[in-house]
């Protein structure tokens, strides 16, 4: 049980930034809720000896996957401050 | 499960944990901080867990993220930065989260390199212990300057 | 087919599926045992071909086929947001804005590019050796050059970065691949064999062909990557819709066609 440890935390970490990214409904709050699921799945790879899933992980969640979902909420943004502006004309 | 695993395990329950809490939680600003403190100590345990289990090829996790951490730190500051300038925190909290992020470096990188055989982990470790000092301690500082102060035009 | 029926089919294939799950779950290894009829089998041929990191040896030797279809997934995905995300006609382009960033910031960034650079090539060229490869390794170089646009602004990543030139490197690494394959059906082997000198484990030149295709990969996902954010980054920064536009009260003169060159 004791060897366990690491993976049934790992899971347990993994739990909590899952529910937490899906209960969470702001798309920009959301991005660090995710950012931790991330980190939280390449810690859960690593310890279940798969390093390489891990790297993939990390290299995706860490800085690529919040820069396109800013990005597009940037966008997003953009046309509805300028959809706002029309109709106060 | 050796004393590494252990502090791993220790590591990742009274430090990743709580600071995945607050990265779920709370105003952008906190979850930015938060997220940055993460990523530091998410390195940390994978450079703990490759010991533990002595696989020095491991490090190369811990390695990944030490140089992208800081980086997707700089996204959320550059893409989020209206919104942070705007609640920008006390000095107080810099320091704190400064400190938090700076301190376990060396508690967790010293005795793994003591522990690891001599040679290129050696320095290896070192890199990336240097890359998590520097990046977390001028992210947290960006993050807390007023904008603009210094900056030029691109 | 009324709402019934449909249900009832449901239910079948549902309870078909329970079934043979519960069939293939009863006879799984335990968890986390040590022994595993593929696992032993793979190890074994990943150390006969002297390459130390086995899962690359799955991946681009053991079963290098399936591989080529997975990178061309990423191909066709790329291929498809480019083809979503591009200039529309009622869209225009306009000149990307300076941006104020902190000089501490920027000097980090500027500092700390080459050595995420450096990281993604160390990553890609130790895939045979220790853990990474193609894949991670290029995420991380193509992450590298966009610290251009966080440490200064667009325009500069704009100046270093050719959508068309990194295009063209994301079409070479995806048909590098099955050309290698080719290649080694001209020395007489079977399709992406792994025909050349083993080298020496635990080195970098060893796995054969391991790190060729993997070099193949790198190109690839670096150059998809760089041309996915082009995307992303063209139309929160560069594409505004034209009645959006004029809607600021802005240069709205209706040059609709400035719009029709393409996203790329």
């Amino acid at each position: 049980m004791a060897d366990d440890l690491p993976i049934v935390l790992a899971l347990l970490l993994v739990t909590v930034a899952g529910t937490a990214t899906v209960l969470t409904r702001d798309p920009v709050r959301q991005v660090f809720a995710l950012a931790g699921l991330g980190l939280a799945l390449a810690l859960l790879f690593a310890v279940l000896q798969a390093p390489d899933v891990a790297l993939s992980q990390l290299a995706v969640g860490t800085a690529l996957t919040p820069l396109m979902v800013l990005l597009s909420v940037r966008k997003v943004r953009r046309k509805a401050r300028s959809e706002r502006r029309e109709e106060h004309e | 499960m050796n004393g590494w695993l252990a502090a791993a395990c220790a590591l990742l329950l009274v430090g990743f944990l709580p600071t995945l809490l607050a990265m779920c939680t709370g105003s952008v600003r906190r979850r930015v901080l938060a997220q940055n403190l993460a990523t530091v100590l998410a390195a940390l345990a994978l450079l703990l867990l490759s010991q533990g289990w002595a696989r020095s090829s491991y490090t190369d996790m811990a390695l990944v993220l030490a140089v992208l951490g800081p980086v997707g730190t700089l996204i959320y500051e550059r893409l989020l930065g209206e919104e942070l300038r705007a609640d920008r925190p006390s000095r107080r909290v810099t320091r704190t989260m400064t400190v938090l992020s700076v301190a376990p470096v060396p508690v967790v990188v010293v005795p793994v390199c003591v522990a690891a055989t001599p040679g290129r982990t050696t320095l290896k470790l070192l890199f990336i212990a240097g890359l998590l000092v520097a990046g977390s301690a001028l992210c947290t500082r960006a993050l807390t300057t007023p904008p603009g102060g210094d900056g030029s035009h691109g | 087919m009324s709402l019934r029926v449909r249900m009832v089919v449901l239910a079948v294939g549902l309870l078909g599926l329970a079934a043979m799950l519960v069939a293939a779950f009863r006879k799984l290894p335990g968890f986390g045992g040590s022994w595993h009829p593929y696992g032993q089998r793979a190890v074994e041929t990943a150390l006969g071909r002297h390459t130390s990191n086995v899962i690359a040896s799955i991946n681009f030797d053991q079963r290098a086929f399936d591989t080529m279809g997975e990178q061309a997934i990423l191909f066709g995905a790329v291929l498809g947001t480019v083809v979503i995300l591009r200039t529309t006609r009622d869209e225009r382009r306009v000149e990307p804005e300076p941006a104020r960033v902190p000089a501490p910031l920027r000097r980090y960034a500027l500092a700390v590019l080459p050595v995420t650079l450096l990281t993604g090539l160390y990553v890609v060229a130790h895939g045979q050796v220790s853990p990474g490869g193609g894949f991670q390794g290029g995420v991380v170089a193509a992450t590298a050059l966009h610290l251009l646009y966080i440490a200064v602004d667009y325009r500069a990543l704009q100046r270093v970065r050719s959508v068309p030139l990194f295009t063209l490197a994301d079409a070479a690494g995806e048909a590098g691949y099955p050309l290698l394959g080719l290649g080694v059906l001209m020395t007489g082997a079977s399709f992406l064999e792994n025909v050349l000198p083993y080298g020496t484990l635990g080195t970098l030149s060893s796995g054969g062909t391991v790190p060729v295709l993997n070099a193949a990969i790198g190109l690839e996902v670096a150059a998809a990557v760089v041309v996915l954010l082009a995307q992303f980054l063209d139309q929160a920064i560069v594409i505004e819709s034209e009645d959006g536009e004029q809607g600021a009260g802005s240069v709205g003169d209706g040059d609709g066609r400035r719009g029709e060159g393409g996203a790329a």
